[in-house]
């Protein structure tokens, strides 16, 4: 590679972005573990975002010096809005179709970064006897299944046969060859570093899929020529989804994958090698054979969705009418900016969705306002006995009074007790009096209770002033501002 | 739910706007097993069913005249716009297609902020930003009455831009728009 290549690549390839990044570890963690580790697909984002919550409490207690000043302070939607940025692009954030919650998916770029640092760890031992054999056998395959010859094929045919007769003489003789546990450590290593890159290598699958797919459309928008010609192009172009390597040869591996009988055939041999004395077997890789089915699974399902649209997308008619509507738009804006110091008092006329039905006798018919009658002449009143004390019983609280003794005692921005106040003014007019210091509402005084302390305010009842009552209320304190 | 209902409300939904497959799947599905029904009924007064199974909606439009033939009385009624709810219509219905060009799957959704810089290099320059953003405000509301943007749920100042604008909001429609306001442009000029 070439310096300046390199050079783009650390700058502008997010795998690489993300390495170098100051919060790396915090990203490749918690993306990592919740999406790599768990193959998650999209997921919807306040999933997301309570594990990320979790998480984040888990490693700000860990790392932090002081709770006050955590090492991650922002909140999870907030880190997830960062990483989706463009300018990150460790996660896809998207509206799916039929879905109100936006969903978050973490992108080829993360999966690369984070395999890349999971190999940093180092293995007991690296295994080297069962990749060579499977180099030789992909030799062979690429050499013979390129041979057109049938001679040659036969050739090769029949040595293969001679092979497997000698390994049934030598059965038969008694002889049976067994792996050592080296033997199988080495093999099991390499199924299972093959195994986990195929599950890595979908979202990448998917990933090329929609840069097809955008290549394709952007051709479409900016095609001048005819129809056929673009059609034509975008064939020959390989950039057709289906008919491109990336396309046949995943095709090829889903159909591959979705017989019954290799799900089968898996499910045994994954269940034999999970029961093998001499490896330590990892249990995810257990039924990593269903994860091989759902990721491709989602993998064709994007395939399915975006063929469908582009197909759409070529429509005759949406072909043309795209193309006018873009026009239309760019005279419009045009126009718009013309007449922008003066806007125009007109506008589209566009039908109105759905047919309006308003039945007459839907609604209530015409009721006449009940009209309120009012007399203004009093009737005469006898000389009957009336309750007057009623009136002269009510006792009236004067609050400005009350503000006043406060200010009268308490200098401006500073605090008394409610009970010197009222041994300076003593109470006229009872409990009333001292539910109204309480419920002042004066801009400039504040009334605060502090009920962990009681007070004894002592009065004489205002109905006779011989008696002395006593009110108990929780510790009061004024200020002034 | 028998038939003759499922039917009768289908009919009614139609009648009360958009039938979306995401939002209503009953009436989707009634309207995927006796379509031809609907239709029917609709035939009869001039109104024309129709059901985009790829971008998933069902709406009544009228059904455009035929020469020689009597048209009956419009039923669709038609409604003039504000020339701000209009200019935003037109942004939106960019932005759905430069959504599709480039390929990405899902709904678009762009929130307030977004809007209001759609709109903004076309509000006469005002040092109120305040109002311009009210105005936004404004406009955003209409649109979403007349149910070309849809509140996403869960999530406060983010507008769904319905696929339904590109039925609505046809190259007929912008066609007479853009003729209006050119000729009103060069009126503006002459003066």
């Amino acid at each position: 590679m070439e310096y300046g290549e390199i050079e783009s690549l650390r700058e502008r390839q997010a795998a690489w972005r993300l390495l170098r990044a100051g919060n790396v570890s915090l990203v490749l963690s918690f993306l990592g573990e919740f999406f790599v580790e768990a193959n998650r697909g999209a997921t919807p984002a306040s999933e997301v975002v309570a594990a990320l919550d979790d998480h984040l409490y888990v490693v700000n207690a860990a790392v932090s010096d002081r709770e006050a000043d955590p090492r991650f302070p922002k909140s999870p939607r907030a880190y997830l809005d960062d990483w989706a940025a463009t300018d990150a692009g460790y996660l896809r954030r998207f509206y799916p179709a039929g879905d109100e919650e936006v969903h978050y998916e973490v992108t080829a770029a993360l999966e690369k970064a984070y395999s890349w640092v999971t190999t940093l760890r180092g293995r007991s031992f690296v295994g080297t006897e069962s990749r060579l054999h499977t180099v030789v056998e992909l030799l062979r395959q690429i050499v013979h299944g390129t041979d057109d010859d049938p001679r040659a094929r036969l050739v090769e045919l029949r040595r293969r046969r001679d092979e497997i007769d000698a390994q049934i003489l030598a059965v038969e003789a008694g002889e049976v060859p067994v792996l050592d546990a080296t033997g199988v450590r080495d093999r099991y290593q390499q199924f299972a570093a093959t195994a986990r890159d195929l599950l890595a290598d979908f979202r990448e699958v998917e990933e090329n899929f929609r840069l097809l797919d955008r290549a394709a459309r952007e051709k479409i928008a900016g095609w001048d020529g005819s129809k056929g010609e673009l059609l034509a192009d975008l064939v020959g172009s390989r950039s057709d989804i289906a008919g491109s390597d990336q396309g046949r040869s995943f095709q090829a591996f889903y159909d591959f994958l979705l017989s019954d009988s290799r799900q089968e055939e898996l499910s045994v041999l994954l269940g034999k090698v999970a029961g093998l004395d001499e490896i330590d077997a990892d249990v995810r890789l257990r039924t990593i054979h269903h994860d091989w089915s759902e990721a491709a699974e989602r993998a064709q399902r994007t395939v399915r969705q975006i063929s469908e649209q582009l197909r759409r997308f070529l429509d005759d008619q949406v072909w043309l009418e795209n193309r006018r509507v873009l026009e239309l738009v760019r005279a419009v804006e045009t126009a718009a900016l013309a007449v922008r110091p003066a806007p125009p008092d007109f506008g589209m006329h566009v039908d109105q969705p759905g047919i309006d039905i308003v039945l007459p006798f839907e609604r209530p018919l015409y009721d006449p306002p009940a009209a309120a009658e009012v007399r203004s002449t009093m009737p005469e009143l006898g000389d009957e006995d009336l309750a007057a004390d009623l009136l002269f019983a009510q006792s009236f609280v004067d609050a400005a009074r009350l503000a006043a003794n406060i200010r009268a005692v308490v200098p401006e921005r500073a605090t008394a007790l409610l009970s010197d106040i009222i041994a300076m003014y003593p109470v006229e007019q009872g409990a009333a009096e001292i539910v109204g210091y309480l419920a002042l509402t004066d801009a400039d005084l504040s009334v605060e209770m502090d009920e962990s302390e009681e007070t004894l305010v002592e009065y004489a009842d205002p109905n006779d002033p011989a008696i002395r009552r006593r009110a108990r209320l929780p510790k009061v304190t004024v200020s002034r501002r | 739910m028998n038939d003759e209902h499922a039917l009768g409300a289908a009919i009614i939904r139609l009648m009360q706007g958009v039938v979306y497959r995401e939002h209503d799947e009953s009436t989707w599905q009634t309207l995927q097993r006796s379509g031809a029904g609907v239709r029917d009924h609709f035939a009869t007064i001039g109104v024309e069913l129709v059901i985009d199974e790829i971008e998933g909606y069902a709406y009544l439009k009228s059904r455009p005249e035929i020469e020689g033939e009597d048209t009956l009385p419009r039923l669709v009624r038609r409604r003039a716009l504000t020339y701000n709810v209009s200019l935003l219509l037109v942004l939106l219905r960019k932005r759905l297609l430069e959504f599709e060009t480039s390929g990405t799957e899902g709904r678009l959704v762009l929130s307030r902020e977004e809007i209001v810089e759609l709109l903004r290099t076309f509000q006469p320059d005002s040092s109120n930003e305040a109002r311009t953003v009210d105005q936004a405000d404004r406009t955003i509301a209409k649109t979403v009455e007349l149910g070309f943007l849809g509140a996403v749920r869960g999530a406060r100042d983010q507008w769904e831009v319905r696929r339904i604008l590109k039925a609505y909001v046809d190259a007929q429609t912008l066609a007479d728009f853009a003729g209006k306001l050119r000729e009103y442009a060069g009126e503006v000029a002459d003066e």
